[in-house]
């Protein structure tokens, strides 16, 4: 094996570093990016990137990839596991045509060119099964977001108004989990499901405690900043998929007034295709990223991720079980509910989205517009796979963002309720390629707060994706047919400076890193000693048995803060 | 016509989606068709002997099948004769033409078939005309004659086309049926769970659910799912 890389004359965009399309050479040693001098005398592989794009390699932040959710599904969709992708032989076998066997996550990223994705929603109690699966996945980087948002805990300490003990729990629950940030997913209102409701506003009180979403959502900013915690607060907001929903969306967001922080946002919204429809019922429903985008515009605190739609078939997952169960009522289709005791529940629904359909053309089209309103540095490109369709249409964003006439062929074959009630017909901005490169590498990986990913600067991980496009020819607008092969598969895709995938055929397997967020050297855990022993006595493991152990995860790397 | 027979005794399943159109190539290209012997995808021709007589769309299959899957699976047209017993899946997604089989057959006979004809002179096992796991909808067509008995689940999830067994059947018969017929001259267990519509005609004896409705001579239900299925006896 070549301990060092030459990519020659390669076209490079790279947004963090400020390279805009130019033809420059770069270089790899021990899976870092280095300066040429370093890789004198050393045995260079060089790898001829003439007249190809050359950036840095893909960063997922918001997808299920792994945990007790996405399991339940492949369980419960056994007719998703017949699309065989790769025969046992060198590589694992790989089946899945929407919901991807662990192997086949990883060999379908790296096919995209992508190397790093982070499991958005990991049930606390369900921690260790979730680095299992995770530690099944190969080629790329990753890590999970545990959910706190109705968790009993969070609960007690927002309502006795202690920051403190709020914070000594998240480090000490990052640490069980070895979690890398802070999920909420609809707080209070899983809580209620409990008692077979859900929360509908921002100041409905959450059965059993004194709190609201509003106080849930600021005590926990408030929280995972002062712990300088590498990510924010990823929320997922309350009243999910219902119309109207929109204005608890822009509300939430100005939560983040008054806290600040200066390497990145302190607040993402995530998949906010789901949280912006106006009207009051799917009669009328309609879309309200206009206002979301002014919003999030208008504020220098806060990102979102889209959560696009894609036509064809996806599974609803989420940690928000009421909205689960409004899916499954809404859809006839079938449906699981999970519960994880104090901390949470989660539902599984199976969904086709349909072009003709009214409402899945308008979700779809709402996810569009909130791609091209709102600030490239502010939305990141996701699916919120699988719930949206798979990760591996990203392309298929990517190119629809930059090519207004690709939009106008795609709408001519949509439902025209699209037409009165978005207004992605009338929206002629097309993003640039580098916009688009922001978007999926270099934005991901700040909001994420890993400084090391998402660019090709030197001392970067030599994460790099090489595509079969010349960004000094293509025209984005005229050739999207091109663009999408292009991002579909990879010339070549290099993690950590081994090359995994070449002419989009998988060359190499590697093991990529577990990334989880140490912040107990900030807090004196002795503080909720007693609140903890208190809980475990009902909880249906013993406080010695909860969580994952560093050693048992593959390639662990602990993040202290 | 092609005459096919295995060299060898199976260590593991062979699966090999053979339809009558291979017929119509020629030899050589034959012996090349591809199929999965285990994990290792070979060529027909190092699994099996194979003769050519004229090109009519039709397969003979000598020997012991019973250990090769997806005999005919998407057809449309031609014949296939298997002169001994078949493995799994034969017949699935099925959508013209006919097999005959003269041995018996195993599990997932005719699966989500939508025309043709498959006629068993042995036994049948499970899952016949069924949907496979996870999809809506089973047989949607076409006719399934089994001269001998057949196992569990029948026309699971059927919607159209008949299935005719001569002897006796297991249990879960036309579980959420949809339309269609299925004709039992023996004895079965339980019919018609979740039925929505359909018929189901049995000559012996059965197991009746509680949820089904006596009316004129026959039982109507899934009342449990509002099903307008139709269940009743043989007569004469």
């Amino acid at each position: 094996m070549h301990h060092a890389l030459h990519i020659k004359n390669g076209i490079v965009i790279d947004p963090k570093n400020g390279v805009k399309a130019e033809k420059m050479d770069i270089f790899v040693k021990d899976g870092k990016i280095v300066e040429e001098s370093e890789i004198k005398g050393e045995d260079v592989k060089v790898i001829d990137a003439s007249n190809k794009l050359v950036v840095a390699g893909g960063v997922d932040m918001h997808a299920h990839i792994a945990g007790s959710k996405i399991n339940t599904g492949r369980t419960m969709r056994p007719e998703e596991m017949r699309v065989v992708r790769n025969i046992a032989n060198k590589f694992r076998a790989a089946v899945g045509r929407v919901l991807l066997t662990s192997p086949a996550i990883g060999y379908e990223y790296a096919k995209m060119g992508y190397t790093s994705s982070f499991e958005a929603a990991q049930p606390p109690i369900g921690a260790l099964h979730t680095h299992e699966e995770l530690d099944a996945i190969p080629m790329i980087d990753k890590a999970a977001l545990p959910v706190f948002g109705n968790w009993h805990f969070t609960f007690k300490y927002v309502e006795a108004k202690d920051i403190e003990k709020l914070k000594t729990f998240i480090a000490w629950a990052l640490e069980r989990t070895k979690g890398f940030g802070v999920k909420v997913v609809n707080p209070g209102g899983v809580e209620a499901w409990m008692y077979g409701g859900n929360v509908t506003s921002l100041d409905d009180q959450v059965p059993g405690f004194n709190v609201t979403p509003r106080e849930i959502i600021t005590s926990l900013i408030k929280a995972t900043e002062e712990l300088k915690l590498n990510h924010s607060v990823h929320l997922h907001c309350n009243r999910l998929g219902v119309p109207g929903n929109y204005e608890t969306t822009v509300e939430t967001i100005k939560l983040a007034k008054g806290f600040s922080n200066d390497a990145r946002q302190v607040l993402h919204v995530t998949h906010v295709q789901f949280n912006a429809y106006a009207g009051d019922s799917w009669r009328n429903a309609a879309s309200g990223a206009e206002e979301i985008a002014k919003t999030v515009n208008s504020m220098d605190n806060v990102t979102i991720d889209m959560g696009q739609p894609i036509f064809g078939h996806a599974t609803a997952m989420t940690g928000d079980a009421p909205f689960q169960f409004t899916l499954h009522r809404l859809t006839g289709s079938r449906w699981s509910n999970k519960d994880s005791e104090v901390e949470g529940g989660a539902g599984i629904v199976p969904i086709v989205y349909l072009p003709k359909n009214p409402v899945h053309a308008l979700q779809w089209a709402i996810g569009l517009e909130l791609g091209l309103l709102v600030d490239s540095d502010k939305v990141v490109l996701t699916t919120d796979y699988p719930n949206g369709g798979p990760f591996t249409e990203y392309p298929y964003v990517m190119a629809m963002l930059m090519s207004r006439k690709m939009r106008e062929g795609e709408l001519a074959n949509v439902s025209p309720y699209v037409q009165k009630a978005t207004n992605l017909p009338a929206i002629d901005t097309e993003k640039t390629l580098e916009e688009v490169i922001h978007m999926t590498r270099s934005l991901p990986a700040r909001v994420l707060g890993l400084p090391q990913k998402g660019h090709l600067g030197i001392g970067a991980d030599a994460d790099i994706a090489i595509y079969n496009l010349n960004p000094l020819e293509v025209d984005t607008s005229n050739d999207f047919e091109k663009v999408y092969k292009a991002f579909k598969t990879a010339e070549y895709t290099i993690k950590s400076g081994r090359i995994l995938v070449k002419n989009g055929e998988l060359v190499d397997e590697y093991w990529g890193t577990t990334y989880w967020v140490d912040a107990t050297g900030k807090v004196d855990l002795e503080a909720i000693k007693p609140d903890l022993e208190d809980y475990f006595k009902y909880y249906s493991v013993e406080l010695q048995n909860y969580g994952v152990e560093e050693r048992w995860l593959r390639r662990p790397e602990r993040i202290v803060v | 016509m092609i005459i096919i027979k295995p060299k060898t005794e199976f260590v593991v399943t062979v699966e090999a989606e053979l339809t009558p159109e291979l017929a119509e190539k020629d030899l050589e290209e034959i012996k090349k068709f591809k199929v999965y012997y285990g994990k290792d995808v070979v060529e027909l021709g190092e699994l099996f002997e194979i003769t050519k007589e004229g090109d009519d769309r039709k397969l003979v299959l000598e020997g012991d099948f019973s250990r090769v899957k997806w005999i005919g699976c998407r057809m449309t047209g031609g014949e296939i004769i298997v002169r001994g017993s078949v493995g799994a899946n034969c017949g699935a997604y099925m959508a013209g033409g006919r097999i005959i089989i003269e041995g018996d057959a195993d599990d997932w006979l005719g699966a989500e078939m939508k025309d043709g004809e498959i006629i068993v002179k042995g036994n049948a096992a499970n899952l016949v005309g069924c949907a496979y796991y996870g999809d809506a909808t089973g047989m949607s067509g076409g006719k399934i004659i089994i001269e001998g008995n057949a196992g569990n689940y029948i026309g699971e999830k059927m919607a159209g086309g008949e299935i005719e067994i001569k002897g006796n059947a297991g249990d879960f018969i036309g579980t959420e049926m949809k339309g269609g017929t299925i004709i039992i001259h023996g004895s079965c267990g339980f019919v018609g769970g979740d039925m929505k519509g359909g018929e189901i005609k049995i000559g012996g004896e059965f197991e009746l659910l509680p949820t089904f409705v006596r009316k004129d001579d026959a039982w109507v239900g899934d009342v449990n799912v509002k099903g307008e299925g139709v269940i009743r006896r043989i007569v004469g």
